[in-house]
């Protein structure tokens, strides 16, 4: 073993890995690179864009911007960890296809986790809530107006559903 | 980016004494959410780094009648946005917070990271300040505590000794008839700040008079600004519009901004005029109601 | 066929649960065994002899596999517009000369990104430097510093396989002239003489970047046995760019594949052939491993091309009443450092403009200039946002002196449905009178304009018209649809999905044809060995020309089915009707044979043709080859999509900032194959043109550009959009797919002037440099209260 690599923990989509890494690695990296979920995107390598988001014990964070020595014990959920195993898209998914929230694709799976971790800590978000914990990532294609209406249609639903 | 040492600091006192066996090639790293930028650019290549992020011990919110709020230096941003103890006795502090970065940022970058990146442009400082925020330091040799105006001396640079470590930020508890209100330019909403500012407006109870005021601003100087002479000029008197323009006029003489992509230092200026004249009006109201 | 019942439809994209669950592939996620990485050394000065290059101390480096500099690449030209009369003159790496900061000049292939990049720190190169030159104008006078020497046609000449066959020259560029454009129709000396009013005024758009989410990525693997390269890469056609890769690099076209990968967003910006692609495959076939290059935003920035900054100015007389009788257009494009699309971009600012409005007599002048700094390519419009500006703009000032309404201003001035223009194309559709009049209403023009500075606010409005494809190059598409046993086709056609959408809407269209689902059909896409010619992606060419050989495969397989089934059914095609994977009688619609069961018997019967549908579409049919860019002469295309779009905005005038409360988006797409998509695709213009507007522009210093990062160059978030109102005001477009035609770039241009002449109605001051930023107007305003 390369003795200059430590070795960590991390759960990912509900599946625990230990890894060998270098300490400069970072959750990007490790994601991509390392267990080869490349549903993560990169697109401006300085904290800017949002493309990379994952959840981290319920938290968006941008995995760019986190080493990965970081992770160490917790838990990651990327993209492909929010649809289920045999097929079925989460809420949010199926509302972003309904919407067509996406156009090029390569933000949505940061905007997915941005938006995932939002509902999951918010109940009933207002439009002002939205936009500001959305802000962090940013779309070039859509102009933003398709998928803001598709996470309001989820909340929406789950007004109707828990009257 | 280049390879480096890792460490994780697993207390306080164990971080003190690897940053004070490394100080000469080592950093702290907290949140990492400017640190790891700075080592991708390769604008600074530390061969160690010191892993603090973990530390329980410095992540509190901590509130006491009588000597006020303590803030670990590893709570993050979004632990201060959403405090609903800092929301119902700091919101300055909460409402500044949510103008800060973006959510994923604030999810994992620190109060003291923020502070100790000393960015000309960061937004908790001037709200802290005006606040009249102390910050405690300790090393391997002691503690000391600083008043966090004295704590920056120019651009991307502190007081901070190398093997020391931000542990706190300290606020007095809320002053009576006082409000602070703080306020930002940028052209997009969550864009970089051409000009911000934070300003303490202290009422005499039941009436229109200035007892005590405190402007600071960020993104028109190398460090956050005080501009002394304009709170001079409202101390002991009745705010009249006329009177907060004449503030404003002498904030924006006070400062030294610099030209560059967002802005000239001429329009910088400009914009203080009207972002304090706003500020002080509405603190002024806040103030009085408080 | 009447009843229409998948087109039309906002039906969920075909592409999304892939990008939605992560597993959509896109160049940056290929990843190949034994795969090496390369960077590239950029020159750090705009203008400089290389006197030498020592890479001795990066090969060394352990992990370095190769280091290359332009000696291995002499010699190698290609370029954008490459005729006889303008050769090309882009080379993958800096020969004996940089021209712009941010140029190649070597690059290293290591075992991974991290080692490259250290190895780029030890290569050393002696520069020259010489007397740089940044402003176009400046760099047209005499004297001024020599950007280009000869250039020389070398290896890469589009036109010898596409063009006329004609002697291509080489030539030396006067005072950096790249271009020049002269299109005149009329007598605008008599028009001039006729008017009663005449304006001259000056504009400037900036550059800008086209921002695509995913950086400019490439993946290259050479196959030594084979002879053969496979490639994954950012692109808005294979086509050309295969065509490039093998003139460059001397390789047989079927020994180039361009497999189908999604691309993170283009706006023009991933279409012309670019530096690391060439050294990409370069570095592969080199050392027959597979290289991947990953630029960095930076990069992109920096080395890739962004839009072109416009210098118009632009005189214009009209009569008492606001009829235009003349125009005197005089467009100075930057072209930066290689010509690239400079000389479409001026012929275009034209081109797409001339559809809008009668101007009666034109002359339009255009220049490209070179410069040191990084050159240019089109974003959405390529040229038309920067003359809808000039013109819009000036209209605007136009009615406010003469004391006319915009909007009946630019309604006098239209032209009619039916109408054959200067060049001679055909306005078949023309929905621009409707677009005008429902963006006016949606913004409450009659309430509202003028009547609101009292409160710091106005409305603007803005109009565009676009190409649907054009005669560039062969500008034609084919499609293949095969009818599989049970009854679903498998569509075969070679469009790339960059996010406008066509996997989905060419579904839509085939199946729309054949009484099918959308789930009833397969695609295969996007790549170059299995998909039949495809040049339709750019000029907004897509539906029409991508998606109009597709409904001709349709129709083709359609007509076949038919054909057999009324052979089967005894009866007449016209009495049939397929749906279902059958077909029926109209009359009796229990008499039905499955598709099934009718290739069945076609088979049988006809020497085993199993029935396919083949289909293509020539953007514009009448012409042989491309239309004149110097002259504007010829036809440019075969349809025009309209856009009219306004705004309302309000102004802080303490600070200058600009907030946009409204923006409406009235457009003449033609049909609308897919409601949803068709949305998304204004939407986007909208926010996009607002956006170019305000806030958008690539800042440089003495050619270095300052802004070259998501923080510093700003664009829309969340928070900052405002209520978007689309208005669907499409004519049927006869020639186009079900009726479509063109909607991905118009609407843009449209909304940057609707936005500006709102600012104006807000404060009486005119800014016509975008973007507004807060200090511009700030200035303006300032300069306002001292008059
Ligand atoms: C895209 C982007 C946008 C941003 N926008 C804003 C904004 O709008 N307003 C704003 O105010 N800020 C902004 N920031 C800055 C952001 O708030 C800081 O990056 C963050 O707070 C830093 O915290 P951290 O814990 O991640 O620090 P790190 O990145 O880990 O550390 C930063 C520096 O502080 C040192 N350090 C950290 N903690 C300590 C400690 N306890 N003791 C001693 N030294 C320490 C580190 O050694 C390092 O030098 C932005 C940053 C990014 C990347």
């Amino acid at each position: 073993m390369d003795s200059s690599k430590k070795t960590i923990n991390v759960k990912v989509n509900g599946e625990p890995y230990e890894v060998s890494i270098k300490p400069k690695m970072t959750l990007l990296q490790l994601l991509r690179n390392e267990l080869g979920l490349t549903g993560t995107k990169q697109a401006c390598m300085d904290n800017s864009c949002g493309a990379c988001t994952v959840i981290v014990n319920k938290m968006a964070v941008k995995a760019c911007s986190v080493l990965a020595m970081q992770v160490n014990g917790k838990e990651v959920t990327t993209v492909e960890g929010l649809a289920s195993k045999d097929g079925k898209l989460s809420i949010l998914q199926e509302a972003f296809l309904e919407h067509s929230a996406f156009q090029c694709g390569f933000c949505s799976p940061g905007k997915l986790m941005s938006s995932t971790a939002m509902l999951e800590e918010l109940e009933n978000p207002t439009e002002e809530d939205i936009r500001r914990d959305m802000e962090g990532n940013l779309c070039r294609c859509t102009g933003y107006v398709q998928y803001l209406e598709a996470i309001k249609e989820v909340v929406r639903q789950r007004k109707e559903g828990s009257k | 980016m280049k390879d480096f040492e890792y460490f994780s600091a697993s207390s306080l006192q164990e971080a003190c004494s690897l940053i004070s066996q490394y100080k000469d090639v080592g950093k702290v790293l907290a949140g990492g959410q400017s640190l790891i930028t700075l080592l991708r650019q390769k604008l600074i290549s530390p061969t160690c780094l010191i892993d603090i992020k973990g530390l329980k011990e410095l992540d509190f919110i901590e509130f006491d009648k009588k000597s006020g709020l303590r803030i670990g230096a590893l709570t993050t941003h979004r632990a201060i946005e959403k405090s609903p103890l800092i929301q119902e006795k700091y919101n300055v502090l909460s409402e500044m917070e949510k103008s800060v970065a973006s959510v994923q940022t604030r999810n994992w970058g620190t109060i003291g990271g923020n502070l100790c990146s000393a960015d000309p442009i960061g937004d908790p400082a001037p709200s802290l300040i005006a606040l009249g925020a102390k910050i405690k330091l300790v090393s391997a040799k002691g503690e000391r505590a600083v008043a966090l105006e004295e704590f920056f001396t120019d651009y991307f640079t502190t007081i901070i000794e190398p093997d020391e470590i931000l542990a706190e930020i300290q606020l007095p508890p809320p002053a009576a008839n006082t409000a602070v209100e703080y306020m930002k330019f940028a052209t997009i909403e969550a864009g970089i700040k051409i000009v911000s500012t934070s300003v303490a407006v202290t009422v005499e109870a039941g009436s229109d008079v200035c007892k005590d005021a405190k402007i600071v601003m960020s993104a028109v100087a190398p460090i956050p600004l005080i501009t002394k002479k304009a709170a001079e000029m409202l101390k002991g008197k009745k705010l009249t519009d006329d009177l907060i323009e004449e503030a404003a006029k002498m904030a924006a003489s006070e400062t030294d901004p610099t030209t560059d992509v967002h802005a000239s230092a001429e329009y910088r200026k400009e914009i203080v005029k009207v972002l304090v004249k706003r500020a002080i009006k509405k603190a002024f109201e806040k103030a009085k109601k408080a | 066929m009447n009843e229409r019942s998948v087109v039309g439809k906002p039906l969920p994209r075909v592409d999304g649960k892939a990008k939605l669950t992560g597993r959509a592939k896109f160049t940056t996620d290929v990843v190949l065994p034994g795969m090496l990485h390369a960077k590239l050394l950029r020159s750090p000065l705009p203008h400089a002899k290389i006197r030498s290059i020592d890479t001795s101390k990066a090969e060394k480096l352990p992990g370095v596999m190769a280091v290359i500099t332009g000696k291995d690449t002499w010699g190698i030209r290609y370029g954008f517009v490459d005729t006889p009369n303008y050769p090309a003159e882009e080379r993958p790496i800096a020969e004996d000369k940089v021209r712009f900061i941010g140029e190649t000049v070597a690059a290293v292939a290591a075992i991974d990104p991290d080692t490259a990049e250290d190895a780029l720190d030890l290569i050393e190169v002696d520069y020259d430097p010489l007397p740089p030159i940044f402003d176009p104008e400046e760099a047209m006078k005499d004297g001024a510093p020599q950007i280009h020497g000869e250039i020389t046609r070398n290896t890469s000449c589009a036109w010898e396989d596409w063009g006329v066959a004609r002697k291509s020259h080489s030539y030396t560029p006067v005072n950096n002239v790249a271009a020049r454009v002269l299109v005149t129709y009329g007598d605008v000396e008599k028009g001039f003489a006729e008017a009663d009013y005449i304006r001259e005024d000056r504009s400037r758009s900036p550059g800008t970047s086209h921002m695509a989410m995913e950086p400019h990525t490439m993946v290259a693997s050479w196959d030594p046995f084979e002879q053969k390269l496979d490639v994954w890469m950012n692109h808005m056609a294979w086509e050309l760019k295969r065509y490039w890769l093998h003139k460059t690099l001397d390789i047989p076209l079927p020994k180039i594949r361009i497999h189908k990968t999604y691309i993170g967003g283009a706006f023009g910006g991933k279409a012309p052939c670019f530096d690391y692609e060439v050294i990409c495959a370069f570095l592969s076939r080199k050392l027959c491993k597979p290289i991947k290059i990953e630029l960095t935003r930076e990069e992109v920035f920096s080395s890739c091309r962004n839009s072109h900054r416009f210098d118009i100015s632009i005189k214009t007389g009209v009569k008492k009443d606001g009829t235009i009788v003349a125009q005197h257009c005089n467009v100075i494009v930057d072209a930066g450092a290689y010509k690239c699309s400079a000389p479409v971009a001026m012929f275009l600012s034209h081109g797409m403009c001339d559809c809008c409005l009668d101007r009666k007599n034109v002359r339009h002048e255009g220049v490209a200039v070179y410069t040191n700094k990084n050159f240019n390519f089109a974003r959405r419009g390529h040229g038309a946002p920067q003359m809808r500006l000039a013109a819009d703009g000036q209209y605007d000032q136009i009615c406010e002196d003469l004391g006319l309404d915009p909007v009946e201003f630019l309604t006098k001035n239209l032209r009619k449905k039916g109408d054959v223009i200067p060049n001679g194309d055909r306005l078949d559709s023309y929905g621009l009178p409707e677009a005008i009049k429902k963006s006016a209403e949606a913004i409450k023009w009659k309430e509202k304009r003028g009547k609101q500075r009292d409160k710091n606010r106005g409305v603007g409005i803005g109009i565009n018209g676009m190409f649907s494809g054009s005669g560039y190059w062969p500008f034609a598409c084919t499609a293949i649809i095969r009818l599989n046993h049970d009854g679903t086709i498998t569509l075969i056609e070679g469009d790339c999905e960059f996010g406008q959408g066509p996997d989905t809407t060419y579904s839509q269209i085939a199946a729309e044809a054949l009484g099918l689902t959308i789930e009833d059909v397969t695609l295969v896409s996007s790549d170059s060995e299995l998909c039949p010619m495809n040049y339709s992606n750019f000029l907004s060419g897509g539906m029409f020309v991508g998606g109009g050989a597709v409904y001709n495969a349709a129709i083709d397989l359609r007509e076949k089915l038919l054909k057999v089934a009324s052979e089967v059914m005894r009866a007449k095609p016209e009495d049939i009707e397929l749906k279902d994977k059958k077909a029926f009688l109209k009359s009796n619609p229990k008499r039905a044979y499955t598709f099934t069961e009718i290739q069945r018997y076609h088979i049988q019967k006809h020497l085993g043709d199993p029935l396919f549908g083949i289909g293509y579409k020539k953007a514009v049919p009448e012409i042989e080859f491309y239309p004149s860019l110097s002259k504007g002469t010829g036809r440019f295309t075969d349809a025009y999509g309209f856009t009219a779009s306004t705004a309302e905005v309000e102004v802080d005038r303490e600070t200058g900032r600009i907030r946009v409360l409204k923006i409406v988006v009235a457009e003449d797409s033609g049909y609308e194959i897919n409601t949803a998509v068709c949305r998304g695709q204004l939407v986007s213009q909208a926010v996009q043109g607002m956006s170019d507007a305000l806030f958008e522009e690539i800042m440089d210093d003495e050619g270095r550009v300052l802004n070259p990062n998501l923080v510093d160059y700003e664009i829309p978030r969340a928070f900052d959009v405002p209520e978007i109102e689309i208005i669907d005001c499409s004519d049927f477009e006869p020639k186009g797919p079900w009726g479509a035609k063109e909607i991905g770039e118009c609407a843009r241009a449209a909304v940057i002037s609707a936005v500006v002449n709102a600012v104006y109605d807000a404060t009486g001051v005119r800014v016509m440099r975008i973007p507004v930023t807060p200090e511009r107007m700030f200035n303006a305003l300032k300069a306002q209260e001292k008059k």
